[in-house]
This record gives C-alpha cells, structure tokens and sequence, in this order.
C-alpha cells in the first residue's frame, strides 16, 4: 500500500474576497453583525486532485457585555453541487473584571475541511482565568475536546496558558498548549492520523508489546494499537499595525515523542500583511506552514494567499443611542500637521462613525475619516492653549477621548483636556 | 379607497416629507446665524445676561458661548444649559478675584474649572502666589482631574502645590497625570497612587551646589 508523503501541501489563493457587513444595535449595550464573505478557492494537495471552487461564508456575531455568540458556516462549489466548507459556532460567557481578574467559559463546535478527503468535525469546551492589566495581561486555561470521526477514542484533555502585552503599535503574545489523548489504530491501518507519519502500531510493538520507558507507549490489544499522546506547542505572535498597514507574525515549536510530532510538525512559521488601498479596499497576503493537527488527522501543510477584501460599512440610520465604553478606543492621538491645525488619529474597531466636537469647532459635531480597518483621521484647526473635546462612536454619548486630563461638563458627561503648547506646534 | 385618491395620499405624503426635509436641511444655516438660536426664549434671554454681566465685570465670554454651545450641541434642556452657564460664569467671577487682572483666559478658564470641582479660593491662591514668573494652567488642569478621578481634595492640591514650588514643568504634570491614571485603571488608590507617582517628579529648583544637586535641566526625566 503506497504510504502518501507525509508532506502534504495546500495551496488556497483566494482570487477575490467580498464581504459585506450590516451592523445593527439589538438593544442597549448589545450589538448583532453579520458578515458575507464570498470568494475563490483553490486547494492542492500531494496525492489528491486539486479542487477550484466557489466559497460562501454567512456569519454573525452578538455580543453582550456577558456573552458573546459567533458563528459562521463556508459552503464550497467545487464541482456541480455545493457542500459544506469550514464552519464554527462558539458561546462565551464571562465574569465582571475584579482587580483585573476575569473567568471566561467557552463551548465551540467546529469544522475543518482541507479537502473531499481530509475533514474533521469537533466539540471543545475550556474554562479560563484572565490577569488583565492596561498594557498586557496573561491567563491559564483549561478544557476537553472532542473529535469527531478521528481516531481518538478518548477526549482530548487541552492544558493552556498565554501571556501578552503591547509595545508601541505592536501586540507580542506567547502561548503554551498541552494536549493529552489516547489513539486506537488497527495495525494495518497506516494512514491513519497522519500527522503521525503511519507509526501507531510500529512493527517492533506487535512482535512483543514491551513496557516502554516513555509516555507515548504503545499497547496492542487485539489486532489494534492504543497509543497515549503528549504534545505541547510553544507559540509566540506578533502584530503591528502603522496607520494603513497591518502585519502578524507567527511561530512555532511543538515538543513530544518522535512517534507523535513528525519533523514536518516540528517548527512552523507564518505570516500575513493587509494594507489598505482606499477606506473600503484592502490587499491581503499571507502564507506560512501550518502544523498537523494530530487531534483532528489533520496533517501538516503549507499554504499561501492573496487577494483583495472589500468593505462595506453602512452609515447607520436612526442607530439606538448606547454607552460607549472608552476601552473601545484604542488609540487616540493628536499631532501638528501644520500651523494652527492638529491631526487626530484614533485607532477604534468595529465601528461605522467617529465624531469629534470642542471648543475648536464651536461645538459642531466633525465626523472622522476611515482610513483603514480601524483606522480614523481628521485634521482640525487647533491653535496654542487648553481647549476641550468630546468623541463621540456610532450615535452613542460623547465621551472624552483617552490619554488626556477631563473633567466634569456640568451635563452628566465628561470632556477631555487639550493643552497645545506654543512649542508643540512648532516642533 | 380608489386608484385616484391612493396616487393623491401618496403625493401628499411625498410633499410633506419633502418639506420637513427641506427644514431640516435649513436648520444648520439658521443655527450658524445664530448659534444660540435653539435655547428657548426665556432661557435665552437669561444667558444674554449672563453674557452681559460678564462684559461688564471684564471677564471673558467666549468659556460662557462655549458652555452653552456645547449643552446645545449635547441636546440638553435649555434650563440646565443656563444653570451650567451661571455656574461657569461664577466660578469664572471667583478665580479672576483670587489671580488677578493679569490672569490669561486660560488661567482663568482652567482656575474656574479647578473651583467647580471643589478646589477652595485659599488653596487656588496658595498657587497662584508661588512662581508667578509661570502659567499654572497645567496644574490646574492636572489638580481639576486628579480631584474628579476621586484624589481627596486635600491630598491632590496640597500634592500639586509641592510640586509646583519645586519647579515641577508642564511636562512633568502631564506625566504624573498619566502614570496616575494608569495605576487607578490597574487598581490602585487614587490617592495612594498620586503621591506614589509624586515621588518620582524631580525637583527643578535651583540648589546650591553644596546640596550636591545637579544644574537645572540635567535631571533624570520621568519616563
């Protein structure tokens, strides 16, 4: 039987991704988006014939300041009917802040699909325990899985912590995932789980099944092999976004026995660019190496893509009037860019307006511009002194904006502080 | 309802529609004519006072047309826009008494500010009579926050005035303001964490060089 290299390579180059975005407020404090994405697929793989196909994703998000609900369903044409693509839903349910500490309790189901082949559908659930300071914050986690149609005969015990912090315009995360499950394999059975490279039941096993001084043993029983798996990845990310570009780095490295993580899963490595041509057009690149998810058979790949993303934001009619938390923000910034005028840049996700007023404006509300994802910029005429100045998000109260003095309006709301040196606008 | 009478409703209702359209579309322009053209007559009439009142006793309006500018434009009732108006203008009144004539608008803006939040008229004057060569504007601003964020009054201003007669500079205000804020977001009390972060404030005032201290300007900044 010819064993399939356990290299295996996609290649996914989306020709055009479109996706609209209606946005609405259901109530107070509460918000529903829904998502369109639409594009072209085309995946290759060594041993498989490559598929070319259409790709359709509706999704939604509701979150609550308690709970949040997200879900999102491909469905793929790769021949003359459609079937279903990668999909997900997740619940998550989250504890008040207290001294910066904040329980989370999450329950997902998902599906992965690398081709008519390789496909995997799964149940997770996974409590966890986040430290959150201003500029960083770290969290321990703790879960099981449940994979479906694998070989994987017990739940899959996930072990999880992570530590992130910001430096400047750049978010450093690293994480540590342990994974602990048992695999039934028939003997015969070599391309099962290959992200095992086809070594379950190795041929030294089945002469005389031996106590192995290691974890990862072995056991047959009967004409088919348990094996008890131990990984653990170490991953480290970084992303960074400079006015109309954004990048994200990615690597990492997997530790196990030699029987669970083959040389193609031990490093990887993978990176993706957005830059934003206009308000509502961005080209994206990325490309790297994914690891094999031994949990899901899934194996390990290499992949690439390119394509444009298209946004609509629609301006919201009639919007219901909600409480903006400041934390949306987040960066608010003025520079000089000439005599008596200020630019305002802020860095806000999520949202369809940006408005700011002060005394600079005799109080008229001057909307912001989208430079990019989450990028918006205004110039206002500013000159030398103290001035005050209110932001305003999507219709809701105006709030002072952060990283700046405030103080009370005498109207049940704030302002922020603006104190322009002579000598800040000549530099 | 026939054929006929539904076309004539419906071009009824497409005309009234227009028109309120056309209201509204017309209302920025009578509102740039008149900025205060939204209060209602009485209450109006009242800030006209005010405003005159100000012009009489030599203080500036424009903190007075802010305040009422900005309660219109936060589509507040007319009558709390007044009550803000008169509050401003008192404090106003009160802060030119304590720093003088000679006060620039912002001074007086930012002094009254500090007033509104309960800084007492001796504690503003305990300031203002120290390093009258420089604006407090900053302080006063820093103080005003600090005192809203919940500093007891009696810590924040007698914290600030040390600094002040230390030679502290408007960056180093703007500094303590945002380590300040910082420690209260992560936790910490706002008092506890305005005399913390006080510490780490250099002393700017000149010293003889048997104090061993460093000419003026090479101190370690706060970061």
């Amino acid at each position: 039987m010819k064993v399939p290299k356990p290299h295996a390579t996609a290649i996914a180059v989306t020709l055009a991704l479109l996706a609209p975005e209606q946005r609405s407020m259901a109530q107070s404090a509460s918000e529903l988006e829904t998502t369109v994405e639409a594009g072209a697929l085309m995946t290759a793989r060594d041993g498989v014939l490559p598929i070319t196909g259409l790709a359709v994703a509706p999704g939604f998000r509701f979150a609550s300041p308690r709970l949040t609900a997200s879900g999102s369903a491909a469905a793929w044409m790769p021949g003359d009917r459609w079937q279903l693509g990668n999909a997900f839903t997740t619940v998550e349910a989250f504890t008040p802040t207290v001294h910066g500490f904040r329980a989370e309790v999450s329950a997902n189901a998902s599906r992965l699909v690398r081709d008519l082949t390789v496909q995997n559908d799964q149940l997770d659930a996974e409590g966890r325990l986040h430290y959150m300071r201003q500029r960083g914050g770290l969290w321990l986690g703790s879960g099981i899985a449940r994979p479906l149609r694998v070989a994987a005969v017990s739940n899959v015990n996930v072990s999880s912590g992570g530590i992130w912090t910001k430096l400047g315009a750049a978010t450093v995360r690293g994480t540590v995932t342990s994974f602990l499950f048992t695999k039934v394999a028939n003997r015969t059975d070599s391309t099962l789980a290959s992200s095992s490279s086809a070594t379950l039941c190795p041929s030294h096993v089945s002469a005389a099944p031996q106590p192995d001084p290691v974890s990862t043993s072995p056991d047959v029983v009967g004409g088919s092999c348990r094996h008890t798996t131990r990984l653990t990845d170490v991953e480290g990310s970084v992303h960074w976004e400079h006015r109309l570009l954004e990048v994200t780095v990615r690597g990492g490295q997997r530790f196990g026995d030699r029987l669970d993580v083959t040389s193609e899963s031990r490093q990887w490595a993978s990176a993706q660019a957005a830059v934003w041509i206009s308000s509502q057009l961005a080209a994206v690149a990325g490309g790297g190496r994914e690891p094999a998810q031994p949990t899901r058979g899934l194996p390990a790949r290499s992949y690439g893509s390119l394509g444009l993303m298209l946004a609509y934001w629609p301006i919201p009619r009639g919007t219901v009037p909600v409480e903006t938390p400041a934390t949306m923000v987040q960066a608010f910034s003025l520079r000089t860019a000439g005599p008596n005028v200020q630019r305002i840049t802020a860095r806000i996700g999520g949202v369809e307006t940006v408005e700011v007023m002060g005394d600079f404006s005799d109080w008229q509300p001057l909307p912001l511009i989208r430079r990019g994802r989450d990028l918006w910029e205004l110039l206002v005429p500013v000159g030398p002194g103290v001035h005050q100045i209110n932001l305003r998000i999507d219709g809701s109260q105006w709030i002072a904006p952060p990283g700046m003095p405030t103080l009370r309006d005498g109207f049940n709301g704030e302002v922020g502080i603006l104190v322009i040196s002579a000598e800040r606008l000549k530099n | 309802m026939s054929m006929t009478r539904r076309v004539m409703a419906l071009l009824v209702l497409a005309f009234t529609a227009r028109a309120v359209a056309s209201a509204q579309s017309a209302e920025p322009a009578t509102r740039d004519l008149d900025p205060l053209g939204r209060l209602t007559d009485a209450s109006r009439y009242q800030i006209e006072l005010i405003l005159d009142s100000a012009r009489v006793a030599g203080l500036p309006t424009a903190p007075l047309e802010s305040k009422a500018l900005e309660g219109i434009s936060k589509r507040v009732d007319s009558r709390r826009i007044v009550v803000a108006v008169r509050m401003v203008f008192r404090s106003l009144r009160d802060a030119r008494s304590v720093l003088g004539e000679h006060a620039s608008p912002d001074e007086l803006n930012a002094a009254a500010s500090a007033l509104r939040v309960g800084l007492t008229r001796a504690e503003l004057a305990h300031l203002a009579q120290t390093r009258r060569e420089k604006a407090i504007t900053v302080p006063l601003v820093v103080l005003s926050d600090l005192i809203t964020r919940g500093v007891p009054r009696d810590t924040a201003s007698q914290t600030i005035l040390q600094l002040w007669q230390r030679g502290a500079a408007d960056d180093d205000f703007l500094g303590l303001w945002r380590g300040v804020e910082r420690d209260i977001v992560s936790g910490t009390d706002p008092g506890v964490a305005l005399l913390n972060r006080a510490r780490e404030v250099p002393s700017r005032v000149p010293s003889t060089p048997e104090a061993g201290s460093r000419p003026e300007g090479t101190e370690t900044r706060n970061p």
